[in-house]
Parts: C-alpha cells; sequence; structure tokens
C-alpha cells in the first residue's frame, strides 16, 4: 500500500481515440527521432517504445530521474533476425545490429541517450506483470523520495512468427493477438491540469484463479483500502482495442488517462488484467 | 562492374535499413563513412565485413586495410572484384 500518492502528469501511448474506442496508431518517427542513423538501425517496436516515450518528455524541463521500461516479450522482431542469421550461416556470421537491438533494455537505453539521461535505467521483462513491475518501482522511488519524476512506460509487438506459435498454443481463444506502447510521466507532486489520476495500489498474482476468485481477490484487494465499491475495468473492457499482449494494462491506463468520463461516478478505478496465470489490480482514483 | 557496384547498393540499402535512399542516389566515388558521404558509422563496417564473407567469400585479413577497401562504392567493387571467391 502506498503511503505517497503517485500522480499520472501525462500519459502517451501507439494508440488513438476513434469513432468506437480506440485504434492503434503508430506514431510519427521522424518526427520523435530525428536522427536518421538512430532511427534506420531501429526495428518497429523499438521505434513505437522511443517515440512513444519521447512524446511522453515532449517539453519537460525538469529533470527525469528515472527512466524505467518494462517488455513481455522483448524485442522479437532483431531477435528473429539474430537467430536466423545464426542458423543461416551455421553460427558463423551473427549479424551484430539486429544483436544489439534485440536486448531487452534497448528501449530505455535509446530514451536515455537520446535525452542526455543519466539516471536510474531499468527494464523489466516479467512476462505479465512487466508492466506492473516497472509501475511498482516507480511507485517506490516516488514515494520513498528518491525521484520527482518518473518515466515509465511498455512496448510490445507481435509478430508473425509468435502470432503462429502462440495461436497453435490457442493464446488467441478470448483476445485477438495485440501489441503497443504507453508510457507514463509520473510525478510525486500534483500536475498543474486537472483533474489529475492518482495511482494508489498494485497488487500482482500468480496462478489458476476462477472468475468468481478473481473478482473476491479484487473486493479484498480495494477493501485494504477502506473500499467498499470501485468501477472494475475488465480484461474484455480494454483488450477489445488493443488486443492480447503482456503489457497490455499499460494501454489500459492511458485508456484510463483518456477516458475521465469513467471516474464521473466518483468511485475508484481498478484496471484488471489476466495473462496466463498472472493477474493484476492496478487502483486509481481521480481528483475530480 | 556495373551490375556488382548495382548489388552492392542494393545490398547496403537492405542490410543496412538507409533510409529514402535508392541506389541511384548512392555515387560510386563518394564516401562511404562520414559526414560527407551516406554517413555510415563502426557498426555498420561490421555489417558490409559480414557481406564480404557471405556473398562473396572474401575475408578481410588486415583489418588496417579496411579504410581503403570500405572507402565508396568503387572502391568495394575492385576489392570484390580482384579477390571474389564466389
Amino acid at each position: 500500500m502506498l503511503s505517497h500518492p503517485v500522480y499520472i502528469e501525462r500519459a502517451t501511448a501507439s494508440f488513438q481515440s476513434a469513432e468506437n474506442g480506440f485504434v492503434f496508431a503508430e506514431p510519427d518517427y521522424k518526427v520523435w527521432i530525428k536522427n536518421a542513423n538512430m532511427r534506420r538501425r531501429m526495428s518497429r517496436m523499438v521505434r513505437m517504445g522511443v517515440a512513444t516515450g519521447m512524446e511522453c518528455l515532449d517539453g519537460i524541463t525538469e529533470p527525469i530521474d528515472a527512466i524505467l521500461t518494462a517488455t513481455g516479450y522483448g524485442c522479437l522482431t532483431d531477435t528473429e533476425i539474430f537467430m536466423n542469421s545464426f542458423l543461416d550461416t551455421d553460427e558463423q556470421q551473427p549479424s551484430p545490429s539486429s544483436f544489439i537491438q534485440s536486448t531487452f533494455n534497448t528501449i530505455g537505453a535509446q530514451l536515455a541517450i537520446l535525452t542526455d539521461n543519466h539516471q536510474y535505467n531499468n527494464t523489466y521483462v516479467h512476462r505479465g506483470f512487466s508492466f506492473e513491475s516497472a509501475l511498482a518501482d516507480a511507485i517506490s522511488l516516488l514515494a520513498e523520495g528518491d525521484a520527482r519524476k518518473v518515466l515509465a512506460g511498455a512496448t510490445d509487438e507481435m509478430t508473425p512468427t509468435l502470432n503462429t506459435l502462440l495461436g497453435r498454443m490457442g493464446n488467441w481463444k478470448h483476445y485477438a493477438p495485440g501489441e503497443g506502447a504507453a508510457f507514463f510521466l509520473l510525478s510525486s507532486t500534483p500536475p498543474e491540469q486537472t483533474p489529475a489520476i492518482i495511482i494508489q495500489d498494485i497488487e500482482m498474482i500468480t496462478g489458476d484463479y476462477t472468475k468468481e476468485e478473481l473478482q473476491h481477490l479484487a473486493d479484498n484487494f480495494i477493501a485494504k483500502h477502506g473500499i467498499q465499491t470501485a468501477k472494475f475495468i475488465s480484461p474484455d473492457s480494454y483488450k477489445c482495442f488493443c488486443g492480447e499482449y503482456p503489457t497490455s494494462t499499460s494501454f489500459a491506463l492511458w485508456m484510463a488517462c483518456k477516458a475521465p468520463e469513467l471516474f464521473k461516478t466518483g468511485l475508484p478505478i481498478v484496471i484488471c488484467n489476466s495473462f496466463l496465470k498472472n493477474h493484476s489490480f492496478i487502483l486509481l482514483r481521480s481528483t475530480l | 562492374m556495373t551490375a556488382l557496384k548495382q548489388e552492392l547498393k542494393e545490398a547496403l540499402i537492405d542490410t543496412l535499413h538507409l533510409e529514402d535512399i535508392t541506389p541511384e542516389e548512392i555515387e560510386d566515388a563518394a564516401p562511404l563513412f562520414g559526414d560527407e558521404g551516406l554517413g555510415l558509422d563502426s557498426i555498420d563496417a561490421l555489417e558490409i565485413i559480414l557481406i564480404l564473407e557471405r556473398n562473396y567469400g572474401i575475408r578481410i585479413e588486415k583489418p588496417s586495410e579496411g579504410k581503403e577497401i570500405f572507402y565508396s562504392i568503387q572502391t568495394l567493387a575492385d576489392y570484390i572484384s580482384e579477390h571474389r571467391k564466389k
């Protein structure tokens, strides 16, 4: 449970509002990654993450005390290129560029290089808890006074190979395959614009649970905060827009930031997620 | 030689993901590295070494020769013509 409120000052994503909700929309990469030499080496996922992160920091003059990124799958396109180059050349001539770009912390590192940021920089790769873990770290840094502003975000991409493999394993029974990037500028002080959204708590649970058991766990989660009733955002209500991927809660959080009407009832909001055996709850409230 | 230079330009564009550049826009004599030419760097040099090995069976034995060999499309094509094994 947090001892200090954490405010979402800004939220950006590779999605945009549409008539019936939200649709995937890649950022204009040339706007956010001006250096053509950097851009050409980046795969689509790296571009997507870096551009979304850069957009989140656009015009921010205060120092950023930490950059935290998350990915469940990693930079798959470059990983596939690198692994295929191993196979094709009998392990003799692997491609150096794809190796460099296939590492999980590529996006956080590129953001640090582009913004000349030498602060704490960490990447979380924890399956369905990747984004939640990055968020938990950001919240700890802010709550304990180790940081005043933190950039935290998540990126995952879908490749044809992964789509086929996970499809064979039956992963798309409930939701279509998805991908996306979302970044958040988090602050320990209230932002100028109101209403502000506050992240109150995060909980992560692993195991096989029925829907009823998960609802019971969610009720217990809000009860810890003395809350009797909350608006639960189920995976069904956001994965219809973003699809299924390990860090889809980053989209759900962005969606909550872009849809203030969700908070109109005055009830706190709980983003619920289940990715395989990883289940999470993110408790939000508004300063409305 | 003209076909080889075209092949090299296409390989560079493809392997190095050169954006918004066509083979016709790469001049044969223009420097590949540094600010004046294509602006390639040391990681690109590694990729070019792999192109030479993979496509032409050429291993650069003396790294000190690399600067001359990799200067332009023309110097690369000259070296490949002379040393290619496939």
